[in-house]
């Protein structure tokens, strides 16, 4: 059962005690007669009280999940209170005194006065169950303990005028608590708080309504007080009529209370109207700022509130792109006016406004604005951490001028609004940087594949290749070609730069490589035409380092070229050389200087001789201090394994690399290519 | 991440720039920037300091070569000098010193500007 289920519900018991009340009530009045006995008199009051406490109730607990306007609530009491006086007239037109009717008329009377009382009771305790609403409403402390009091003497008054009725004495007892209820009236009367929420529109009805519900109350509780309908109502219960004259009285006082209250805020009503439009104004873009992430969208929706909240006929948002103002959105202006009036006020200056301007009607004939019909623009600086990123700008077109109080509203707002745009931006850069990440996915998934799957296999030599690929895509590149039977072509390329460009650069040589390869044999020829080719594709930034080698697969005999790569670390029965024969790198010379420098290496390979290719990525790899694995590091691992297996060399190396770098990110891409002669070994036979 | 900082001073017409830290992809756009600036102001005979130049990454090796062919070809140049082993082998093994002037101290490369000019005449 939810909380609605659960209040109609109880609601549901509550009508069904009420019904049960009414009919012992009507049994009661039928059969006796109150003058007749103290008894009959206690019993009476008791019943009519419990009636009215608890048709009170009902109507307190509907009212408290139904008065989101005071207005209609107050209404109903007028009409309510129109139904009171209009039995009240209806009693005092009677020719006869009730004492004499009551007399005369027996059962037939008594049921239709008690229809009719029942009908009052109603009335007045809906009248007193709004009088409680308002009484709470919109209350930050709980105060229900002085209403609860004055209810005690209301009671205590209603019996103590049963007990005058009953005696006609001690009146001063009756008077007494008289005195003490209206006191404690007056002094609940004073919760009118709610009157301060309402909008102007909304009090000037308010103050409407409160004159005649004044005087209503004032009638009906003179009614109350003088008349045939209260001796009418003084005959059916006695405590009954003096709560009703107390709750009319209480009912002329507060509406006084309304009446001049709400004078009083009638002045600050507007000044207090902007403000709850602007928290509401800024609510709504707080709301916005978690839920669209939309640039444009939410642009749109601050000019549009930017309107509402400085009562400004046009707006419209500027972000600076290039030192320049852009126009973002607009609301109620279009964007050829947005963009003359912007180049106006902005454009003529260098320098971009950081403070808050108002432009009034003469500055804008100065600008030469003025023909679009703006009487004043105010332009707020949209700003996050210091730096101006756009600005926000209103224009009026009617009545005054912006104020200081419009320059408060406006700037709170465009701070806000400054906030919001930023985060839709930040969150549009880190839609931005996933998409790149995936996209680097994407190069290092390329770049993967444009490397050889398997290392070939050739007679009479052994290889390896290892190539880890940095977080950002590196540009390594190796790659194996059979140029001819028993003539195998072998490149180590790296591309400077990292990332996405590289990774396309890498792909490009492999291109130049393949076709080279397949048109020239000696390894000058091919890099000084892969140097022509590259230069015409390449940026003036970028270059690439490359060492081309060929084996004769019979002889052993090898021809090497290096541009600008690594050095090749030739092993020979422990002893290494470091070879760097002559060459600049691809890309760094376009001309003649490139063909002078490179030098070609021949020589021929003994059984067991061990060659190793790398990138830089392998003697740049860095330690937390910073410090290179460098040359001699790497020529130590090969001189204290080149007796084993290559396989087993390149385990080491990459192992010793790893361990030496394991607290530093690796920066660039690692490979590894190493190259064993073995002559007439058992599985060139196979082969 | 490491530092990097370029200091621009005059030694007579040439303009002499001390490089400190690391040069790599990072810190290169302020190298970048010093050299968009010098030809900006029309000076083209730039020596490079390398003295407290600690790292090049080959984004570094890229900022001579996009700027040197302008220095050239406004009669200037970029001539390196100053230069720690470290660094000088990188620079070595790309082969720039077939396409750069390297000179152990800054003054004998200011010197070659300086004769140049006078030759010129």
């Amino acid at each position: 059962m939810n909380k609605v289920e659960q209040l109609f519900w109880d609601l549901g018991k509550k009508i069904e005690n009420i019904i049960i009340m009414v009919v012992v009530l009507f049994i009661f009045k039928v059969l006796f007669n109150i003058e007749n006995s103290i008894v009959y008199l206690i019993v009476n009051e008791i019943i009519v009280l419990l009636t009215f406490g608890i048709i009170t109730v009902y109507f307190t607990d509907l009212l408290k999940y139904k008065i989101t306007s005071p207005i209609s609530v107050i209404i109903n009491t007028g009409i309510f209170n129109a139904i009171i006086f209009f039995f009240g007239s209806l009693a005092t037109k009677m020719p006869d005194s009730p004492l004499e009717l009551h007399a005369n008329k027996g059962i037939f009377y008594e049921f239709i006065t008690t229809v009719i009382t029942l009908v009052v009771i109603f009335a007045v305790a809906y009248i007193f169950a709004v009088l409680r609403s308002l009484f709470s409403l919109w209350q930050k402390k709980d105060n229900s303990v002085m209403f609860n009091i004055m209810i005690y003497f209301i009671m205590a008054s209603a019996f103590s005028a049963t007990l005058y009725h009953y005696t006609s004495n001690y009146d001063y007892i009756k008077n007494a608590f008289l005195v003490v209820s209206i006191i404690l009236v007056m002094i609940n009367s004073i919760r009118v708080a709610w009157i301060a929420f309402l909008t102007k529109k909304q009090k000037l009805s308010i103050l409407a309504l409160s004159v005649i519900m004044l005087i209503i109350f004032i009638i009906n509780a003179t009614l109350s007080f003088d008349s045939n309908a209260a001796e009418e109502l003084q005959l059916f219960s006695p405590a009954l009529l003096t709560c009703v004259q107390l709750i009319m009285i209480y009912g002329g006082i507060y509406f006084g209370f309304v009446f001049f209250t709400t004078l009083f805020h009638l002045p600050t009503a507007e000044a207090f109207d902007r403000k709850s439009q602007e928290l509401s104004s800024m609510m709504d873009l707080n709301s916005l700022m978690t839920q669209v992430f939309d640039f444009k969208e939410l642009a749109e929706t601050i000019t549009t509130i930017t309107n509402k909240v400085c009562n400004s006929d046009s707006s419209w948002l500027l972000t600076i792109n290039d030192k320049k103002p852009v126009l973002n959105a607009s609301a109620n202006i279009s964007i050829e006016e947005a963009n003359i009036i912007t180049k106006l006020l902005l454009g003529s200056e260098n320098e971009h406004p950081t403070e808050f301007i108002i432009f009034e009607e003469d500055d804008l004939s100065k600008y030469s604005v003025n023909y679009i019909n703006f009487r004043s623009i105010a332009i707020a600086p949209l700003g996050v951490q210091g730096k101006i990123n756009g600005y926000l700008v209103a224009g009026r077109k009617e009545g005054l001028s912006f104020d200081e109080d419009d320059k408060k509203a406006i700037t709170s707002f465009g701070d806000y609004a400054a906030i919001s745009l930023e985060n839709a931006k930040l969150f549009k850069e880190s839609l931005e940087k996933e998409r790149m990440e995936k996209e680097l996915d994407l190069a290092r998934e390329v770049q993967y594949k444009l490397l050889p799957i398997k290392t070939p296999k050739f007679n009479n030599i052994e290889i390896v290749a290892t190539f880890i690929p940095a977080f950002e895509v590196g540009g390594d590149y190796y790659d194996f070609f059979k140029i001819k039977e028993n003539l195998m072509g072998f490149i180590v390329a790296d591309v400077s730069g990292k990332g996405i460009s590289s990774a396309f650069i890498m792909a490009e040589i492999k291109g130049v490589f393949q076709s080279l390869s397949g048109l020239l044999i000696k390894p000058y020829d091919i890099l000084c035409k892969a140097n022509e080719i590259l230069c015409s594709s390449l940026d003036k930034k970028s270059f690439i380092t490359a060492t081309y080698g060929i084996i004769e697969l019979d002889t052993g005999k090898i021809t090497v070229a290096r541009a600008g790569h690594t050095p090749i670390l030739y092993c020979n029965k422990q002893k290494i050389d470091v070879l760097t024969p002559k060459g600049i790198g691809l890309g760094l010379d376009c001309g003649e200087k490139f063909r002078k420098n490179l030098k070609e290496l021949e020589f021929y390979l003994k059984n067991d001789d061990i060659l190793v290719l790398f990138s830089d990525g392998i003697t740049e790899s860095k330690n937390d201090t910073l410090e290179d694995f460098g040359m001699n590091r790497l020529t130590d691992v090969i001189r204290a394994n080149c007796d084993k297996q290559i396989e087993v060399i390149a385990n080491k190396i990459m192992s010793e690399v790893s361990m030496f770098s394991q607290d530093y990110r690796q920066h660039d891409d690692i490979t590894l290519v190493i190259f064993k002669w073995n002559f007439n070994n058992k599985s060139s036979e196979i082969n | 991440m490491a530092e990097f900082n370029v200091n621009v001073r005059e030694s007579g017409k040439v303009k002499v720039l001390d490089l400190h830290g690391y040069l790599d992809a990072h810190t290169a756009p302020e190298l970048e920037a010093a050299f968009t600036k010098l030809i900006d102001n029309n000076s083209y005979q730039v020596v490079v300091n390398f003295n407290s130049l600690n790292y090049i990454s080959s984004a570094g090796l890229g900022v001579f070569m996009a700027y040197v062919e302008t220095m050239r070809d406004n009669k200037g140049d970029i001539k390196f000098a100053n230069m720690k082993e470290g660094v000088y082998n990188i620079f070595d093994l790309l082969g720039f010193p077939a396409l750069y002037d390297f000179y152990p101290e800054e003054e004998e490369a200011v010197k070659k500007f300086d004769s140049s000019d006078n030759s010129e005449k």
